[in-house]
């Protein structure tokens, strides 16, 4: 058993999702068409292609947010840390505390700052008593980089902060539940640009941490957070490299048609 | 020098500053809209005003009745021949037994004012009370045996000629084909109002009391069958809010979407549409003739609040699904996928932030399908429901439950069929009391709504 756990643990230090032949349906439409990819530990990969391409569809299928619409159907193998997440015997909502989601529009729950942060924590179980809680929270606003903006008002609807505020406090939210991988599906696009930048920084500083994974329509984003691109077209994987080489020196032509803004 | 400058440029077509046909005719058209809109409301407001008028004019006299002052002597003679205060002996002397006291206190008071009257019969006399005086004045003296031979002052009930001449109902033209009461009593009547003797004031009886037999209008209230309407809510609100609710959540949340629970969907609206007496006979044959008769169950009788409730039941949980329905589509569903997104389980969003968001919606809802339910008749006339209910207030909630009983909307059409003009009266007030409590209703579900109402 200790050989096994030893030899897992090496192939995990570099990836830690892989992807193999993952095929996406809603109902009769092909959306995602045989996508291999391994996303690395540790670093910011985006996902960039036009509007419809399956960015978000691929996405959602890390944590298995598509489990939640009737028509998506998911074939293929998706593994994280080497496991299988579309076993049987994995239930998604544990796989969701484990795999964080940071979504497009700013969605607190309309109840206190403290009470977005602390819920996660609450139903996991990851809080003994109100002390512990409190320090989890303050941790996981502190990460998010809103803990000096809200700590003087933690009973404030969370519904009532700025759009960027908002966001970060999401953030907060996906990252106090002690998740190993983030997703982000255009997490600034309902964002103005300080409030960008605040958000970009935010996500330079969560690469320590955690693998994060995320989806935007801005390719000076995806340039300036990641280390890691993988551009989609029509619902495939059209290329997938370094950040500096798609952007630079991309090898498929529809990539290089996208980013000097031929197509999309 | 303005001239050459406005020439030299290109010839304007049109002018701002006036309309041209196409916008004149669109503005046109938009005016005479807002007209038909101003017009749709006012003659809404008119007919509720109308409504509002009739039933208020017709139905505040219900709420007064006419009292008559009068010191009656509580002979020995009549009540304990035997002197001892024997309380089984006096319980012995029936309502029949008290009449000559009443005939004899009004022929004293008589006297004693000075009234000049051609009557002289004192069965005659008596009819200027109402029939329940007797019972009155037996319980009194059953429950103060001690007061036997003394002079009470009493407060009887006016017959209800009498309260109907105060209220402009009767009057001495009508009283030519009427034998309950003559012109003569009303020259006596008129006497005893400018000594004092009667007067009309507020009644809580109206409010509180029970219905009474066809020819003691006087003495009729809608106490009882309010609790009768109360225990069919209690029923309704027990069985229809759990069950609505909970088959809202499944349908809405966890339910997959195939061809059977669409059509689970269209029946739900089809039953929403169903006219209420079919539940009513609906009501009647399963839980009367069928789980009373067939099976058995006791509690299971027709006139029985329990079944009123559960008829109810079937009627309200259409509206209360609807609408708690469309009250969880309302919740964004960016709410759900936070609530997944870090974490939860489906249960938990639902419950821990679907629900409470939802909620304004639900209570709504449901206050409005209870209030539909409180004002319904048809299916109750059908299980019995209606008619005059002999028993009193029920002594335990299983009695309340089980005991035959009528509604306040049922009682209203039991009086509103009777032929005496008084309880015609009496219907108009008991819509007033109804009203009341459906307005109390819906005043709850606005206040529930601007509680429980967050922004997100």
């Amino acid at each position: 058993m200790d050989d096994l756990g030893f030899t897992e643990t090496i192939l995990t230090q570099d990836t830690k999702i892989s992807a193999r032949g993952v095929q996406v349906y809603y109902g009769d439409n092909h959306a995602i068409k045989d996508v291999d990819v391994d996303i690395e530990d540790k670093t910011v990969t985006a996902f960039i292609g036009p509007s419809g391409c399956g960015k978000s569809t691929f996405l959602r299928c890390l944590n298995r947010m598509n489990d939640t619409i009737d028509i998506c159907r998911v074939e293929g193998d998706i593994h994280i840390d080497g496991e299988d997440i579309y076993d049987r015997a994995v239930d998604p909502v544990q796989l969701r505390a484990k795999v964080g989601m940071v979504f497009q529009k700013p969605n607190p729950f309309p109840k206190s700052i403290y009470d977005n942060v602390a819920y996660g924590p609450k139903i996991h179980g990851l809080a003994k008593n109100k002390a512990e809680l409190d320090e989890i929270v303050e941790k996981a606003l502190r990460r998010g980089a809103i803990w000096d903006e809200v700590k003087d008002r933690l009973d404030a609807p969370g519904t009532g902060l700025s759009g960027g505020q908002q966001q970060r406090l999401c953030i907060a939210r996906a990252v106090a539940t002690e998740p190993e991988v983030l997703l982000m599906d255009e997490p600034c696009s309902a964002l103005d640009p300080i409030a960008t930048a605040q958000v970009e920084e935010l996500m330079d500083e969560l690469r320590k941490n955690y693998s994060l994974v995320i989806v935007t329509h801005s390719m000076q984003q995806a340039a300036r957070v990641s280390q890691k691109t993988a551009f989609f077209h029509l619902g495939n994987l059209v290329e997938f490299g370094e950040t500096g080489q798609i952007f630079t020196n991309p090898q498929d032509p529809r990539t290089e048609s996208y980013i000097t803004g031929r197509i999309g | 020098m303005t001239d050459t400058s406005h020439i030299s440029r290109a010839p304007r077509t049109s002018s701002l500053l006036t309309e041209d046909a196409r916008t004149k005719k669109r503005n046109a058209a938009e005016a005479r809209f807002k007209i038909y809109g101003i017009v749709a409301i006012a003659i809404g407001l008119l007919f509720l005003l109308v409504l509002l008028t009739t039933i208020i004019s017709r139905g505040t006299g219900a709420f007064q009745q006419t009292f008559v002052t009068l010191n009656v002597e509580l002979q020995e003679s009549r009540l304990d021949k035997s002197g001892a205060r024997d309380i089984e002996q006096i319980k012995k002397v029936s309502t029949f037994g008290y009449n000559p006291l009443l005939a004899d206190a009004l022929s004293q008071s008589i006297v004693d004012n000075g009234f000049e009257t051609e009557i002289t019969k004192s069965k005659a006399l008596r009819q200027l009370l109402s029939t329940g005086a007797i019972g009155q004045l037996r319980a009194y003296v059953i429950a103060n045996p001690d007061q036997i031979g003394q002079t009470v002052e009493f407060n009887f009930m006016a017959s209800s000629r009498v309260d109907g001449y105060l209220k402009g109902r009767v009057t001495r033209e009508s009283l030519a084909r009427d034998k309950n009461l003559s012109p003569a009593h009303l020259d006596l009547v008129d006497q005893m109002l400018a000594a004092g003797m009667i007067e009309k004031r507020f009644n809580a009886d109206f409010i509180l009391g029970a219905d009474a037999s066809s020819n003691r209008p006087e003495q009729a209230g809608m106490g009882v069958s309010m609790i009768g309407s109360l225990f069919m809510m209690l029923v309704v609100l027990l069985l229809s809010v759990p069950i609505g609710v909970a088959t809202s959540i499944y349908l809405e949340e966890f339910a997959p979407k195939n061809k059977f629970t669409d059509l689970i969907e269209v029946n739900i609206s089809n039953l929403a549409a169903v006219p209420s007496i079919v539940f009513g006979i609906l009501g009647l044959a399963f839980f009367i003739q069928f789980s009373g008769g067939v099976l058995g169950i006791q509690s299971m009788k027709a006139s029985a609040p329990l079944v009123g409730g559960l008829v109810l039941t079937l009627m309200t949980l259409p509206t209360i699904i609807i609408s708690t329905r469309a009250a969880l589509k309302a919740v964004p569903p960016s709410i759900r996928d936070a609530a997944l997104g870090v974490g939860a389980s489906k249960m938990q969003a639902v419950f821990h932030h679907v629900l409470p968001l939802a909620m304004p919606g639900i209570l709504t809802g449901t206050i409005i399908g209870l209030a539909q339910a409180l004002g319904e008749t048809a299916p109750l006339l059908l299980i019995g429901m209606v008619g005059f209910i002999a028993s009193n207030y029920p002594d335990s909630i299983m009695s309340g439950l089980t005991d035959p009983n009528s509604a306040m909307p049922a009682q209203i059409f039991e009086w509103a069929k009777r032929s005496d003009p008084a309880f015609y009266e009496r219907a108009w007030g008991g819509i007033i009391i109804l009203l009341v409590f459906l307005m109390t209703m819906n005043i709850i579900a606005i206040i529930l709504r601007r509680r429980f109402e967050r922004r997100w």
